[in-house]
């Protein structure tokens, strides 16, 4: 009962959380210098167009019923029009939102996979020259700052020798030959492929700091339990051993796992630029240069939404993993 | 053990002694050192860098017969070459050291200012107070720091500091979060029941019991801060939000990508994009050397 009482609590204040940030954008981007309608006019559009979207936001409306339209719009999906593409936002942001997924969630997902099993070697063999390079070895690549590694990348093995293209998802001419395709009908060309390599590996390799480290310390502090003295007293065969180590020691590891996705939203922004990515963090940057308002806006949203449903990930995680959590009291302490 | 040590330490109260204990305990280890040395040598490189530029890093470099030096390798006269408009580029490196440094410094010091403040008055005070300061906390935590700042940028416009402000701004927030749970722990410890039972004012008990027991985790905070600030302050620069007349290590990356020669003119974006992964590790070593001598938890940024 109590467990179901902490994820409807999580689940309110996520949803509340939402709410504010939707509302905040309203409020900011309302006060921000120069009148909605004008700014319109600067973007070109005639008045017959502005009529017809002052009516539709209701911009000549009172702020609260301004307010309350927007949210409702929101709610349908509609978050307005762009004005440098003259298309619906969401439309423009919806392909987007997936070129950013497909390279972010396989890459950090690999970084967690790659990253436990590394740090359980680590965890192994403790105390010695290995362990300490491998710290640092990790250390150091997540001290580079994400997008100079993708330079480096883009230096070695786009410049130097020719393996991987430098930038974009697939060339011009595929792109225009693949246009009336469904999305996903890339994913079988090679070319996408060559494409998606660099930008996974630089997220794979700066984020494998964290689940390498923490897996490490979790291996260290789990092979000393004495449950795993009476297997092996037991005559437990190595592999299982190491299987359960394993189990128990990832557990940290697994609620760290959407927090990193949730943060990754920041990087992804320098990555999508390092390697011209055409995800939401370009659009983002693009719209900002051109003052591309609706835009902005919106992919903002997305991106506090993105976070804020991660960090709702990982109270879940919390409440289904650690019992004490749901039990105790509500402030997830 | 380790709560042991930490009341010894608090009885005695003496701040100069903690930090030299802790100084002494970091420093035992080779790696620890190195970073310690290294640090020094980039915060002195930042103190006297703009003093020993050989020439103005703004100065377009000409070759003998009079035309533009761009692009030329590194020799005697340019000893990291020069870039694209023909500027010395050690210059610049030694110029957005100072600049680099004061972003992270500046930024750093604000983050674990409202950190501390706001860690400390949620753990010790509790109750409503409390739940309301981490509830802004986890607000702060919805925030996606690099679009929010390009987003606050459009608006209040690209400048040197504005964007220390942005960063200290959003960022203090893993420190509020550390620091709360923290002072929760030190809360229940008997010389602070003592205390309050003798009649000690709260304030007078956070800064004679509080403060001295995190100074340890707030120095480390710093260090991550400043790490942490000088990343996305290069971040920012890289994507053109910051101020493009102050020339960080981040906007001589951001020119040399755009310029499509990073491989040919290694000279010109490898030194600034090697300082500032420098800079960071050695932060991130230092904060390493400190868990690993006083035993505490992983901190996650």
């Amino acid at each position: 009962m109590s467990r179901l009482r902490y994820f409807a609590h999580r689940t309110a204040i996520t949803v509340a959380l939402i709410f504010l940030v939707a509302s905040s954008l309203f409020v900011f981007f309302r006060l921000m210098p120069g009148d909605y309608s004008s700014l319109l006019v600067q973007q070109g559009m005639n008045a017959d167009q502005i009529a017809r979207l002052e009516a539709k936001w209701g911009l000549n409306a009172p702020l609260h019923e301004q307010y309350v339209r927007y949210i409702t719009n929101l709610l349908t999906a509609d978050a307005g029009q762009s004005f440098r593409h003259n298309a619906p936002v969401w439309d423009l942001v919806r392909p987007r939102i997936i070129n950013s997924a497909i390279l972010v969630f396989p890459a950090i997902t690999a970084t967690y996979i790659i990253g436990s099993l590394v740090g359980t070697v680590i965890g192994r063999y403790r105390g010695g020259l290995f362990e300490k390079s491998s710290i640092i070895t990790v250390s150091v690549f997540h001290s580079i700052p994400d997008f100079f590694l993708g330079i480096l990348l883009i230096a070695a093995f786009s410049q130097t020798i020719n393996i991987f293209p430098t930038s974009g998802m697939l060339s011009t001419e595929t792109a225009v030959m693949i246009g009336g395709e469904p999305f996903w009908h890339r994913f079988f060309l090679k070319e996408f492929w060559m494409h998606y390599a660099l930008p996974f590996a630089t997220i794979t390799l700066y984020f494998m700091q964290y689940p390498a480290l923490i897996m490490r310390n979790s291996v260290v502090e789990v092979s000393n339990q004495e449950f795993l003295h009476y297997h092996r007293l037991k005559g437990l065969p190595r592999p299982a051993l190491l299987r359960k180590l394993m189990r128990h020691a990832s557990l940290p590891v697994v609620t760290l796992y959407p927090i990193s996705l949730a943060s990754s939203i920041s990087g992804l922004v320098l990555i999508e630029i390092v390697f011209n990515w055409p995800g939401i963090g370009r659009l983002l940057v693009d719209s900002v240069l051109a003052r591309d308002f609706p835009v902005i806006q919106f992919v903002f949203l997305v991106a506090a939404v993105w976070v804020i449903l991660g960090n709702f990930l990982v109270d879940l995680l919390y409440g289904v993993i650690d019992p004490r959590v749901s039990v105790g009291n509500d402030n997830n302490e | 053990m380790n709560i042991v040590r930490k009341v010894q330490e608090s009885a005695s109260g003496d701040l100069s002694i903690l930090a030299k204990k802790t100084l002494q305990n970091l420093l035992r280890e080779r790696i620890t050192k190195l970073a310690f040395a290294c640090l020094i040598l980039i915060l002195f490189t930042g103190a006297i860098g703009p003093l020993v530029a050989p020439y103005d890093y703004n100065e377009q470099q000409l070759t003998a017969d009079g035309q533009l030096d761009r692009y030329s390798p590194p020799s005697a006269d340019h000893l990291l070459g020069t870039n694209d408009r023909g500027e010395d580029v050690l210059s610049r490196l030694l110029v957005g050291a100072r600049a680099t440094l004061i972003t992270g410094l500046l930024a750093g010091s604000l983050m674990l200012v409202l950190g501390l403040s706001i860690g400390v008055t949620a753990g010790y005070i509790g109750g409503q107070t409390e739940s309301v300061l981490m509830r802004f906390v986890d607000f702060m935590y919805g925030i996606p720091f690099i679009p929010f700042a390009i987003v606050l940028i459009t608006f209040f416009g690209a400048g040197f500091y504005t964007t220390i402000a942005i960063i200290g701004l959003v960022l203090w927030r893993f420190i509020a979060r550390v620091i709360r749970s923290q002072v929760l722990q030190i809360k229940q410890r008997p010389y602070i029941m003592a205390a309050k039972a003798s009649g000690a004012s709260t304030p007078w008990i956070i800064r004679k019991h509080i403060l001295p027991n995190i100074a340890n985790m707030a120095a480390l905070f710093f260090a991550m801060g400043v790490g942490l600030a000088i990343l996305e302050q290069a971040g920012l620069s890289f994507i053109g939000v910051t101020d493009p007349f102050t020339p960080t290590w981040g906007i001589m990356i951001r020119n040399a990508h755009q310029s499509g020669r990073v491989a040919d003119a290694w000279w010109w974006s490898f030194p600034p994009g090697i300082m500032i992964s420098l800079t960071v590790l050695s932060l991130y070593l230092l904060g390493r050397g400190y868990e690993g001598t006083s035993g505490d938890d992983e901190v996650v940024v």
